[in-house]
C-alpha cells in the first residue's frame, strides 16, 4: 500500500504538472480538491487517465470520479479494490 | 476614430519588458531566423496553481496583459479584445501528435482545452474578473488589426470606456520546422539587414503586444491611434501610395507630415517587392521593424508598441535605420504592413 | 447609430439538409440529422454517433464548383452562397459588403491527416497554407468577390454569434452596408477526441435539457445571414426575412471550460442583447437555447434563463439534437433556425427529451408546434474562455 501510494505521488506530480510540489508534501489523507491540494475538474479528468493508463482501471462516468479522487487513499484503495 | 493609449508592454525577442532598454548598440541584420522572446519573470504576474497548465503564449499574452494593465493603472477594463494569428499552437501541436501516437487513444484534455484560440482573452477575463465583452480575432497577419478596428469601434459606441487589445503569437519547435520546410524562413546563413536582403524567406518572430486604450486622455496617455485600415490586396506599389493618401487624409494628415515611416518588410525580396517599392517612391525616413521582431501573424502589434515608444522617447532606434539617418520631432508615426504580399493594413501613431 | 439591421438572406449546410428549404423539412419532420459516423476517418467511428454533413469531400468540391478546397472551406462557401442568391445580391460591389467569418478549426481536418507524417518527413504535401483560421474565410470571400471587409473571430463555440453581432454593428457604425455573417466548423478527429477527453460526448444521441442528459454529439456544418442596413433597404425595396433586433456579449470569467453554476456570464449576455434591442424580455416567443445536452451548460443556462425571465420562462428548445453541437457554426446554424420559426409560426421540438431535469422548474418545447405567431426570438451560444452571447431577432 505505501509503495502504491508513493507511485501514485509521482505519477500525479508528473501528469498535473505540480512542478512545485515535493511528494512529501501530500498528505495521503488530505483532499485532492477544494481545500487541500486545490485540483479542479480538469485535473479529475487527467486523473481518470492517469488511472486508466497506469494502472488499467477505466472509470466510465465521470460522476463516480469524485469519491475516488477524495483524497490519495480513497484513490489507493480503489486501485486495490479494482485491480484485474 | 481616435484612441489614446493609455498603457502598454510588449514582450519580443528583445528586453522589451525593460522600460529603460531600447535597441542600443545593435546590429542591422537580424540575429537570427528564430527570435525567441526574452520572458519576463512569470511568476510574478501568475499563480504557480494556474501557470501549471499554461503554454508559452499563454504565459506570454496572459502577463503582457496584465502588464499593460499595470502600466495604465487600470485593475479591470470594460473589454478584452485579443488578436492572434495562429493561437495556442504549442497545445494544438501537443494534441495533434498525442493522437496519432496514442491512436486517439488515452489522451488527456488540458492541451485540447488550451489549444482553443480564445485560450488568453478567456484567461484574462478570469484574472482581471472582467464581464465585458471579449473577441478574440483569428484572421491571419490582420488579427491584430482587426481587434484594434472593433475595440476602437467599442470606444466609439460608448460601449467602453477603457479596451485592452492585444497581439500574440508564438513560435513552437513544430511551428518553426513546418515553416522552415515551407521554404518561409530565411536559412542562417542568408541573414542580412532587411532593406538589404536578395535571399528567400524570413526571421520568424513571437511575441506579445498590449495596449490600454480609451477615447480620452489620461495621465498615463502616451501616444494616440489615429486611424487603421486593412486591406485584402494591393496590386502595385502605386496604389498602396494612393492608400496611403486616402488613409492620412482620414485621419486628418498628409503624407508630408509624416515623420518616420515603420515597414513591415520581412526580408524576402520577392514577397517585399511592392512595399520596398513604395518605401522608394514615398520619400520618407523608414524603419525596418522586423528587424528586430522578425515576422509573424501579429508583429504589427510590436510595430505599434514600437511607434508608440519611439514618440514617447523620441528616439529611432538605429538598428531598423539604413544609413543612420537622424529622425527628430516625431509626430507622427505610420505604419505600414503585409505578410507574404497578401494582406496588407496601415496604421497612425501620433503624439499627443 | 440608430439604423436598423435587417436579414435579407440566409444559407445553411448541415447534417439536416444543404439549404433552407431542406433544413426546414427536417425541422418539421422531427428527423435528425445525427447518426453514425460515414465519413470522418476516426478510430471512434463505431463508439459515437455524430452530425455528420451527407456528404464526401469530393461530392462537395462538385456542389461549391470553385476548385479543390478543405471541407471548411467548401461548406462555408455553400452556406454562403445561397445566403448571396436568398437576398438576391448579384453585384457585391454596389455597396460596401464586408464577411465576416467564425470558425474554431479552420484547416484541422485536413491538418490531422498530415501532420505526423510532415514532421517527420514522410510525406510532402503543403497543408500549412490551408491550416490557419483566415485562410478559409479568404478564400470564401474571393469566391464570393467581397473585399470590404474580411474578418474571421473565434471564440469557442460562441464563435458566430459574434460574427453575427460584429456584422450588426459595422452596419450601425455605417462602415458597411451589408455584410455576409456567420461560421463554419467542419468535424474533425481533433474536436472528437477533444471532446472526449472532457467526457462530454454521449454514445447515444444527445438529449439536451434532460435529467439524465450525458453530454453533447458534434456536428459539423455550415450558415451565414445577409445583414443589410435600412437605407440599402429601403433603396433597394429588399425582402425582409427578419430583424437584427439585439446582441450581447459577456464573459462568465469563472472557469476555462465550466460555466458557473448560476449562469452568469450567460445572464449578462441575455440582458445587454435586451438592452441593444430596447425590448422587454416578456416580448420572447421563443428561445433557442445553446443546450448541449452537457450536464454543466443545461443546468448554468437553465438557471440563467429562470433569472432572467423571473420563472415565466418562454418556450424553449435546444435543436442540437437535430444538428449536433457545430461548434463555430452554431450559432450561425440556430440563427438560421430562428429565423424559420418567426417565417413559420412554429416551435421546433427538444427532441429525444423526456425526464424533468431536478434543477429547474422549467420545461422546454417536446414537440413541433404549429401556427403559433413568433414575433421574437432570443438565441443563445455559449463557449470554452467563458464567451457568452446571445441573439434577438423579431419579425418586423
Amino acid at each position: 500500500m505505501s509503495n502504491l501510494i508513493e507511485t501514485l505521488k509521482a505519477q500525479i506530480i508528473e501528469q498535473l504538472n505540480l512542478a512545485e510540489l515535493k511528494p512529501e508534501d501530500i498528505d495521503p489523507n488530505a483532499p485532492l480538491f477544494g481545500d487541500g491540494l486545490g485540483l479542479d475538474s480538469i485535473d479529475a479528468l487527467e486523473l481518470i487517465v492517469l488511472l486508466e493508463k497506469h494502472h488499467g482501471i477505466k472509470i466510465q462516468d465521470p460522476k463516480d470520479a469524485k469519491a475516488i479522487f477524495a483524497s490519495l487513499q480513497s484513490m489507493a484503495d480503489y486501485i486495490i479494490a479494482n485491480k484485474k | 476614430m481616435t484612441a489614446y493609449i493609455n498603457g502598454l508592454s510588449c514582450i519580443s525577442h528583445h528586453n522589451t519588458i525593460d522600460e529603460n532598454y531600447f535597441f542600443e548598440n545593435l546590429s542591422t541584420q537580424p540575429p537570427s531566423n528564430k527570435l525567441l522572446a526574452t520572458e519576463p519573470v512569470y511568476k510574478e504576474y501568475i499563480s504557480a496553481a494556474s501557470m501549471r497548465r499554461m503554454s508559452h503564449i499563454i504565459k506570454m499574452g496572459l502577463t503582457a496583459g496584465l502588464m499593460s494593465m499595470k502600466k495604465a493603472g487600470s485593475e479591470k477594463p470594460d473589454a478584452i479584445i485579443i488578436g492572434t494569428g495562429i493561437g495556442c499552437y504549442e497545445d494544438t501541436d501537443t494534441f495533434l501528435r498525442s493522437m496519432s501516437d496514442n491512436n486517439e487513444q488515452l489522451l488527456t484534455p488540458t492541451a485540447f482545452i488550451q489549444s482553443t484560440h480564445n485560450t488568453v482573452g478567456g484567461q484574462l477575463a478570469l484574472t482581471t474578473k472582467c464581464n465585458g465583452t471579449n473577441f478574440t480575432y483569428v484572421h491571419q497577419n490582420l488579427s491584430f488589426e482587426y481587434a484594434l478596428l472593433d475595440s476602437m469601434m467599442l470606444l466609439n459606441e460608448n460601449e467602453a470606456t477603457t479596451v485592452l487589445v492585444g497581439a500574440i503569437d508564438e513560435i513552437t519547435p513544430s511551428l518553426f520546422e513546418l515553416f522552415y520546410r515551407t521554404d518561409r524562413i530565411k536559412k542562417t546563413e542568408d541573414l542580412q539587414s532587411i532593406w538589404n536582403s536578395t535571399s528567400k524567406g524570413y526571421s520568424l518572430g513571437e511575441g506579445a503586444a498590449f495596449f490600454n486604450i480609451s477615447s480620452t486622455a489620461t495621465p498615463t496617455t502616451q501616444a494616440k491611434i489615429t486611424g487603421v485600415k486593412c486591406k485584402q490586396h494591393i496590386e502595385n506599389a502605386d496604389e498602396l501610395i494612393q492608400e496611403t493618401d486616402l488613409f492620412l487624409r482620414s485621419c486628418g494628415l498628409q503624407i508630408n507630415q509624416i515623420s518616420l515611416v515603420l515597414s513591415g518588410n520581412c526580408g524576402d525580396e520577392q514577397m517585399d517587392k511592392k512595399i520596398s517599392e513604395f518605401n522608394k517612391k514615398i520619400n520618407l525616413p523608414i524603419g525596418y521593424f522586423k528587424t528586430l521582431c522578425g515576422e509573424y501573424f501579429t508583429a504589427s502589434g510590436f510595430a505599434m508598441w514600437l511607434a508608440a515608444t519611439i514618440i514617447k522617447k523620441q528616439v529611432v532606434p538605429q538598428a531598423i535605420l539604413p544609413d543612420s539617418q537622424i529622425v527628430s520631432n516625431i509626430q507622427h508615426i505610420l505604419i505600414v504592413n503585409h505578410y507574404h504580399d497578401k494582406e496588407y493594413s496601415l496604421m497612425c501613431v501620433s503624439v499627443c | 447609430m440608430s439604423t436598423k439591421v435587417y436579414i435579407t438572406g440566409m444559407g445553411i449546410i448541415s447534417a439536416i439538409g444543404d439549404s433552407v428549404e431542406e433544413t426546414l423539412q427536417s425541422l418539421s419532420d422531427s428527423k435528425t440529422g445525427i447518426g453514425k459516423i460515414n465519413y470522418l476517418e476516426t478510430f471512434h467511428k463505431d463508439t459515437f454517433v455524430v452530425g455528420e454533413v451527407k456528404h464526401s469531400n469530393n461530392e462537395l468540391i462538385e456542389i461549391a464548383g470553385i476548385g479543390n478546397y478543405n471541407r471548411t472551406t467548401l461548406l462555408g462557401y455553400i452556406a454562403a452562397r445561397e445566403a448571396l442568391k436568398k437576398a438576391s445580391i448579384n453585384d457585391i460591389k454596389e455597396a460596401r459588403t464586408g464577411f465576416v467569418s467564425a470558425t474554431t478549426i479552420a484547416g484541422m481536418c485536413t491538418t490531422e491527416l498530415l501532420y505526423k507524417d510532415f514532421l517527420e518527413g514522410r510525406n510532402n504535401t503543403n497543408f500549412i497554407d490551408s491550416h490557419f483560421c483566415g485562410v478559409s474565410t479568404n478564400d470564401i470571400a474571393k469566391h464570393l468577390g467581397i473585399i470590404d471587409y474580411v474578418t474571421t473571430i473565434s471564440t469557442a463555440c460562441s464563435s458566430a454569434a459574434n460574427a453575427i453581432m460584429l456584422g450588426a454593428r459595422l452596419i450601425k457604425n455605417n462602415i458597411l452596408d451589408r455584410v455576409v455573417v456567420g461560421g463554419v466548423d467542419p468535424l474533425s478527429k481533433f474536436t472528437l477526441n477533444g471532446f472526449n477527453t472532457l467526457m462530454i460526448l454521449d454514445k447515444e444521441w444527445c438529449k439536451p435539457f434532460d435529467e439524465n442528459r450525458k453530454g453533447l454529439n458534434l456536428g459539423e456544418g455550415a450558415a451565414y445571414l445577409v445583414l443589410e442596413s435600412e437605407k440599402l433597404v429601403k433603396e433597394k425595396n429588399k425582402n425582409i426575412l427578419a430583424q437584427l433586433l439585439g446582441y450581447g456579449n459577456a464573459n462568465d470569467a469563472y472557469h476555462q471550460t465550466a460555466s458557473s453554476p448560476e449562469g452568469h456570464g450567460a445572464l449578462l449576455a441575455m440582458q445587454n442583447a435586451f438592452k441593444v434591442a430596447g425590448i422587454h424580455p416578456d416580448a420572447i416567443d421563443y428561445i433557442n437555447a445553446h443546450g448541449t445536452g452537457t450536464p454543466n451548460n443545461d443546468s448554468s443556462e437553465g438557471i440563467a434563463m429562470q433569472t432572467l425571465f423571473n420563472n415565466n420562462v418562454p418556450k424553449f428548445s435546444s435543436t442540437k439534437a437535430f444538428t449536433g453541437h457545430t461548434l463555430a457554426a452554431a450559432a450561425a446554424i440556430e440563427a438560421v433556425i430562428s429565423i424559420l420559426a418567426i417565417r413559420n409560426s412554429m416551435i421546433f421540438p427538444c427532441l429525444n427529451r423526456s425526464t424533468q431535469m431536478s434543477d429547474l422548474t422549467i420545461t422546454p418545447v417536446n414537440t413541433l408546434e404549429k401556427n403559433i405567431p413568433v414575433n421574437y426570438v432570443l438565441s443563445n451560444s455559449f463557449g470554452f474562455g467563458g464567451n457568452c452571447s446571445s441573439l434577438i431577432f423579431s419579425k418586423n
